[in-house]
């Protein structure tokens, strides 16, 4: 009975997240220049090698082109209708949360991050980042016993800019892609995280990002390393408000695990994802890339991507260290005109390492969802193991399921599993289940969530269960 | 940088075909429409590069290093060498027809009752039908063959054949490039076994385009032996239109090509018919073989069974692509796809993608891919009982191989299949 009205209370709300807060904002013209490059790094009081660093991917980027070759389409960007940088006016970041605005305070209770510590009792820190600068992060003092560093990027810029020079591009090199090089040229901000040697960090780490202005792109940095032996798990959701033209988030996220470490990165991504003619919502042209650099270490990434209008994503594990371990778990869903291109890059460069892709499509509506992975052995992988699985499920005859696996090797001494399957909500299961006294919406969804339990099955507590209600949420009046 | 480099690359590729086109003789005789066609797209195209996303892991180098200047189509007309070279003998109940892609190989046959030469008009009514029909007609590989085709093998089949039809194209002097073209209709509830023996060595290019249309409940196998030797290139074309209730398999066995490639593209016109892939490639010294395949199923209640098996060995690199359309009319598609690919040297090198496009619900589509050494369990479960590591290890293989070569015509065995694709440890 409850879970009945639940499901029927979620169905009844449209994206939640859609409204605007108002509130004053700095913005800078839009257009991308060398200058306006120059502007950012000024407005962030940088040191001298990081603008060398924006200024050489900003010239790599205008001798690049965008990337064609991924199952979406969209019209053509304009790059010089874009702000690269918007700020709420309020420069300093402020010591204590009670300096902080309070509207920016309300929006983030609004969507359900409380940011005051006092009221907080899940063991989450949090790090909000609103338009292009981070807001507030929690907890910092009791992370800093531990040694452990979690901040925005432009305070770590500040505060530990050795460990910026050192791991800022190592992982995802400017020049990667088009998007790759935009970011590094522009980026605003993000949240950096620093497990120093030894250190299980002691509480979940979490980011939220929020778009608010219309003409803003995002451009947010994330930096996570943990040193030999160190441990983290890191969750980032985002979301945005309701705008009839599309906004772009080009994002880079670097993990770097050394000997025996261990990185655990959730994301649950709800950015708007337009409205059901395809009006708006964002482009999300993200590059994550983590390297398992030392010895037996470990890099899991879980994601819940079911916002967007498109998706362009691919986190991905470098397996150098031998013996290191690469995770995805992914569920993608797609409705209305939704597009999403995403999958994982599984690189295996040392001996022994393995790797393990799930990764479950649900397609709606008139959507496209396609899962594009790459399983690479490289020739000094001896040992290497990787087991892949990519399910889609198709809801009605109009969306699209793809699926385009790359598997190379070049090991004997490896070996390579793969296997997918396409299925659909069958009649007789919802049969079965509403003969049992189950409401059609509610057995759908709890077929959809079956579905993908070996994935939320890796997501953190609160997480999973805000996942499954999301999914619920977001296939209302998909079936039948 | 990049953008010079892709213009120089460019510019070589150009030369390449137009110094093909420049030495070729005037376009005549009956297929002299097609041969300008294709010469005018090979003018307009360039030939394929690894910044296509179809030909990203096809190397082209070895058919690059065939000398355009050349490669001549007239060269080495094969009654000379045939058929006093030791080839051997057509098995019992099999017709067997040298191909050379300009002379007519029906000169002197006697056809048996079903099958029959398709007349002029009716072949240029047909001809370029299929590979319409499955989306290729403008690939660089069929225009390669369109512009330097002068014969096309047309048959209609309007019964159920017993005698298996074994078409040998063998290219085998240097610097020969051999183009062939069949065409085959196959009428309502008609049934014909093809064997192709597709042999070539020394410098040489076999370039081989196969248009069949089933009508329904027609049958065809259609078995593919492709060998090759040192420098010689094949480019193999298959385009299959399928109305309902038909069934079409085709089995291929490649081995020994510097490089080959072999795209086999099937369309189920109404869906509701049966296609059936098999498929196994070496790639050993540093050969490369290829296979892009495609299926697509164009109404409701289709199947396909597709399995393609690679062995690489040395610095052999092996490349198959997949790909399986079900659009939205299509469903109740039932098709099943399995890529099994031994790597036995840690030079050489496997890349596989099964590619599944899916817009109909109601559906059942799996594809799967191993890429691993022999299993060490089988192994030793094998020499558990007694059999030595060296011919536990040669059973396997041999496994591997049958598995596929069972499928081929029974005509096949003269061949001797099995004997030629088996990889030595």
């Amino acid at each position: 009975m409850s879970t009945t009205s639940t499901v029927s209370d979620l169905v009844s709300k449209p994206y939640q997240y859609g409204f605007v807060t108002d509130i004053e904002t700095e913005k800078i013209d839009k257009g991308l220049s060398e200058d306006v490059v120059r502007l950012i790094s000024a407005k962030k009081n940088e040191p001298a090698f990081l603008l060398a660093f924006r200024l050489k991917a900003f010239r790599q980027w205008l001798r690049m082109e965008e990337p064609q070759w991924a199952a979406v389409n969209h019209p053509e960007i304009d790059y010089q209708n874009i702000i690269y940088y918007a700020a709420p006016k309020q420069q300093e970041k402020k010591a204590s949360l009670d300096e902080v605005d309070p509207k920016l305070l309300e929006t983030f209770e609004k969507l359900g991050i409380p940011l005051s510590e006092q009221k907080r009792l899940s063991n989450v820190a949090v790090d909000a980042v609103f338009d292009s600068v981070s807001i507030a992060t929690t907890y910092r003092e009791k992370l800093a016993e531990h040694g452990v560093v979690f901040c925005s990027i432009s305070e770590a810029v500040k505060d530990h800019p050795e460990l910026i020079e050192r791991y800022l591009g190592s992982v995802v090199p400017a020049s990667d892609n088009y998007f790759t090089a935009l970011n590094s040229a522009v980026f605003s901000d993000g949240s950096f995280v620093f497990i120093p040697k030894g250190v299980e960090c002691p509480m979940e780490l979490s980011t939220y990002f929020r778009i608010n202005s219309g003409d803003t792109g995002q451009f947010e940095r994330t930096l996570i390393i943990a040193e030999e032996g160190a441990s983290v798990s890191y969750l980032e959701g985002c979301t945005a408000p309701m705008f009839d033209t599309n906004q772009l988030h080009a994002a880079v996220v670097e993990l770097v695990a050394l000997d025996d470490a261990s990185i655990k990165y959730s994301t649950v991504q709800n950015w708007y994802a337009g409205d059901e003619s395809g009006k708006g919502g964002i482009y999300n042209f993200v590059t994550k890339r983590g390297h398992c650099r030392g010895d037996r270490s470990k890099i899991s990434w879980t994601q819940v991507e079911t916002g967007s209008a498109i998706t362009w994503k691919y986190p991905s594990c470098v397996l150098q260290g031998a013996d290191s371990v690469g995770e995805f778990y992914s569920v993608a869903l797609t409705n209305n005109r939704q597009q999403a291109d995403t999958g994982t890059k599984m690189i295996h460069v040392g001996p022994r390492t393995r790797s393990t892709i799930v990764s479950k499509g649900i397609s709606a509506g008139h959507s496209s969802n396609s899962y594009r992975g790459l399983v690479q052995i490289g020739p000094k992988a001896v040992g290497a193991k990787n087991y892949s699985q990519c399910d889609s499920m198709l809801i009605g005859d109009q969306a699209a399921a793809n699926t385009y696996p790359y598997i190379r090797s070049q090991q004997p001494e490896s070996t390579v599993e793969h296997e997918a399957s396409t299925c659909r909500i069958s009649a007789d299961q919802l049969f079965y289940l509403q003969s049992r006294g189950i409401g059609f919406e509610e057995a759908v969804s709890m077929m959809v969530s079956g579905f993908c339990r070996d994935v939320f099955n890796q997501l953190p507590m609160e997480f999973a269960a805000e996942a499954d209600k999301l999914l619920a949420l977001k296939l209302e009046g998909s079936v039948g | 940088m990049v953008v010079s480099s892709r213009l120089a690359d460019r510019a070589v590729n150009d030369a390449w075909a137009r110094r093909l086109l420049s030495h070729l003789p005037v376009p005549s005789g009956e297929l002299e429409a097609v041969q300008v066609r294709g010469r005018e797209a090979l003018i307009r195209q360039s030939l394929p590069s690894r910044r296509q996303e179809d030909w990203r892991f096809t190397d082209l180098t070895p058919l690059k290093a065939l000398d355009p200047l050349s490669l001549n189509p007239l060269t080495a007309a094969v009654g000379s060498s045939l058929p006093s070279a030791g080839w051997p003998a057509p098995a019992p109940g099999s017709l067997r027809l040298w191909l050379d892609g300009r002379s007519d190989p029906l000169a002197g046959q006697t056809l048996p009752p079903g099958l029959s030469r398709l007349s002029s008009d009716d072949l240029h009514q047909a001809l370029g039908r299929s590979l319409a029909g499955c989306d290729c007609e403008q690939h660089w590989p069929v225009e390669l063959n369109q512009a330097t085709v002068s014969h096309c093998l047309a048959l209609r089949v309007s019964g159920v054949i017993a005698e298996t039809l074994e078409l040998v194209c063998v290219a085998d002097a240097q610097h020969t490039l051999r183009p062939v073209r069949v065409l085959l209709l196959l009428e309502e509830k008609a049934s014909l076994e093809v064997l192709q023996v597709q042999l070539g060595s020394g410098a040489s290019l076999s370039s081989l385009v196969v248009e069949a249309q089933l009508g329904r409940q027609a049958h065809l196998l259609h078995g593919l032996l492709a060998l090759g030797e040192a420098e010689a290139c094949f480019l193999g074309h298959l385009a299959v239109e399928q109305a309902s209730e038909s069934r079409f398999r085709s089995v291929m066995a490649s081995r020994g090509w510097a490089l080959s490639r072999f795209e086999p593209r099937i369309t189920q016109r109404d869906g509701a018919a049966h296609t059936e892939l098999k498929a196994l490639q070496l790639a050993e010294r540093d050969q490369l073989a290829d296979t892009h395949s495609q299926v697509r199923f164009l109404g409701p209640d289709g199947a396909l069974e597709q399995l393609h098996k690679a062995i690489a060995a040395d610095q052999g690199h092996s490349v198959f692509n997949g790909a399986v359309a079900v659009p939205r009319q299509a469903q109740r598609t039932n098709a099943n796809q399995l890529s099994r690919n031994l790597l036995l040297s840690d030079q050489a090198r496997i890349d596989t993608k099964p590619q599944l496009e899916i817009v109909a619900d109601d559906v059942r589509c799996t594809h799967g891919a191993t890429v691993s050494r022999l299993q060490a369990d089988q192994l030793f479960y094998l020499q558990s009982r007694g059999i030595d590591a060296a011919t536990a290890s040669r059973l396997l293989r041999r496994g591997f191989c049958q598995e596929v070569l069972r499928d081929f015509p029974a005509a096949a065995a003269v061949w001797n299949p099995l004997q030629r694709l088996m990889v030595e440890a």
